[in-house]
């Protein structure tokens, strides 16, 4: 005999919604190596940085003249004139982008994201999770980067002196962006699932800056392209004070909240799986 | 009310339906066998129920609600193509990710449970990658199991089955949808093996739903029919053909249908001197009934 129950449905809140999407997406990136295997990558790039800049007798080339150009350059510069301006923080953004692109792509490899999106009618969720998940990731690595970048700076023997204030802002600053660049990378994502080898090469691309690098070397040295991510990402250097925090945080929240609202709109109209 | 409730749902895949105005209707606590060829549109409709694909028109109702409601999709638990399990994890580590993601708080017991139902608690260690296909399958029916699903849909899950797999597959079916008043989807082409547990049937062509009907309906519909074996089945399909409107010689057999008096029939054969060695009541099954549907060309 059937037994017909009583069935109650209830409207789970976006926190608990949330809850259960995060708790997936943080319990896989604890318990597989990749997050580990980027926080070692971004705290050994440094030092590979640093030692780029010594001459071949042991003493520096002039590249760094002070250990924190490690972690970000002196002013905001746009145009690149030599790699040490563009090798600092800025490239836990581009490692940001190929864990973000991994960690999707295995979602829709696998088949698992079926699962998601069978108990999750809301496609908000997923874009939402995987931002914070890629954001809380670039904060690790920004982290790590730090601790090696400081490390490279004493065994390089590099000058600490800093005004302490604008070096915070200044970190403080690319966490910040890890956010905006997060949203963007999840967007790439969904755009192409699991051929996560375009997603890749496109946040590669992205994520080193090429496209404001290039618009710079035309339009020139202006603070007009802070509006983007890389922009704002550059604007948080060794000179940063609050209001450079400030449009960091704008610039982060207001393009995360652009890709949220684009990725959720592309998943809501194309088919999942 | 009605778990599933599908109007006039279309999804079309560059230009060709693979579902095509399908209506569907499968009542709360049913075992609901949903059958057709292949390609004929059962996993595109499961994937549309399950939100995985955007359907081009119609409308999708679960438990009276939209199908894009939260608090209904949450209950749905699923088995499509695969169990979608990530390869490296453990089979035990993929099941937490599932029940992290259903919100659960008990999740360990409900892990055990889940094992315990499907008879795996002794591989919860092993990586999905090395799990054989009918451990597999196994897995995705655990993972559909957690929390307390309302609605499951399974497309081909007892496809690797071992017997004994087949067998416990069925016991589950039948617990939950008696014990829990869950309602099961389920699609395969083990058509004897759906027989045994569905109460309702849907048959699917070319995306369009041709026949609805439950198992009490389909035993109505199922033709009766003695099948024997005589000493001279040539003469004896002669001497049948005679006295019965429908006899047929099929698979070794001779087959009388529309008829259950087997001492008729014997008499008859021994009247004119025709020995019967085996003689047995027959009807028509699932399989044959389907079989007959599909090879009627009209019924779309």
């Amino acid at each position: 005999m059937q037994t017909v129950r009583e069935l109650k449905f209830e409207q789970p809140s976006l926190f608990k919604r949330l809850k259960g999407m995060l708790g997936v997406d943080f319990y896989r990136l604890f318990h597989t190596p990749l997050l580990y295997i980027f926080l070692l990558i971004a705290a050994l790039i440094p030092a590979l940085v640093s030692m780029g800049s010594m001459g071949g007798d042991g003493e520096t080339a002039g590249m760094f003249t002070n250990a924190w150009q490690i972690i970000a350059a002196n002013k905001p510069l746009y145009v690149v004139s030599d790699i040490g301006d563009y090798a600092n923080m800025n490239m836990v953004f581009i490692f940001g982008g190929i864990m973000i692109s991994i960690f999707i792509g295995h979602d829709y490899k696998s088949g698992y994201v079926k699962q998601l999106f069978t108990t999750h009618a809301k496609k908000e969720d997923y874009m939402i999770s995987k931002s914070l998940l890629g954001a809380f990731s670039m904060l690790g690595m920004c982290v790590t980067y730090f601790i090696g970048g400081v490390l490279s700076g004493v065994f390089t023997g590099l000058s600490f002196s800093i005004n302490a204030g604008s070096l915070v802002c200044a970190i403080l600053g690319k966490m910040i962006m890890s956010l905006g660049w997060a949203s963007l990378y999840t967007f790439i994502n969904v755009i192409f699932r699991s051929k996560f080898g375009i997603s890749i090469a496109l946040c590669f691309f992205l994520g080193t800056g090429i496209p404001v690098i290039g618009a710079a070397a035309v339009v020139g040295n202006t603070p007009a392209l802070n509006i983007f991510l890389y922009g704002s990402s550059v604007y948080a250097c060794l000179s940063a004070n609050v209001l450079s925090l400030f449009i960091c945080l704008m610039n982060s929240v207001v393009w995360a909240v652009v890709y949220n609202v684009l990725g959720t709109l592309i998943l809501n109209k194309r088919d999942c799986y | 009310m009605n778990a599933i409730e599908i109007r006039n749902l279309s999804k079309s895949f560059r230009g060709m339906y693979a579902v095509d105005n399908l209506n569907m209707t499968v009542p709360q606590g049913a075992i609901y066998g949903f059958i057709g060829e292949n390609g004929s549109g059962k996993s595109t409709t499961e994937k549309l129920i399950c939100g995985h694909l955007v359907p081009d028109g119609g409308e999708i109702k679960l438990f009276g609600k939209s199908h894009s409601d939260a608090g209904v999709r949450v209950r749905v638990g699923a088995l499509i193509e695969n169990a979608g399990c990530f390869p490296n994890s453990s089979v035990r580590a993929n099941l937490m990710m599932q029940a992290l993601n259903l919100g659960l708080e008990n999740r360990e017991e409900e892990i055990k449970r889940v094992l315990k139902i499907v008879r795996m608690e002794d591989n919860a260690r092993i990586k999905f990658k090395s799990c054989s296909l009918g451990m597999k399958q196994r897995i995705g029916i655990a993972m559909a199991l957690l929390g307390d699903p309302a609605l499951l849909i399974l497309d081909e899950p007892i496809n690797g089955l071992d017997t004994d797999g087949m067998k416990i597959m069925r016991e589950i079916l039948v617990d939950i949808t008696q014990n829990l008043g869950c309602t099961v989807l389920i699609s395969s082409h083990i058509l004897g093996e759906l027989e045994k547990i569905a109460t309702h049937y849907g048959i699917i062509r070319q995306g369009k739903m041709i026949q609805e009907l439950s198992a009490e309906e389909m035993d109505a519909r199922s033709r009766v029919f003695v099948s024997l074996k005589t000493s001279d089945m040539q003469r004896s399909a002669a001497v049948l053909k005679d006295m019965f409107y429908n006899v047929k010689q099929e698979d070794g057999c001779l087959r009388v249908y529309d008829v259950d008096d087997t001492e008729k029939i014997v008499s008859c054969l021994m009247k004119n001197g025709l020995g019967v060695c085996e003689i047995k009541k027959n009807k028509i099954g699932l399989e044959e009934y389907y079989v007959e549907l599909m090879s009627n060309k009209e019924v779309i």
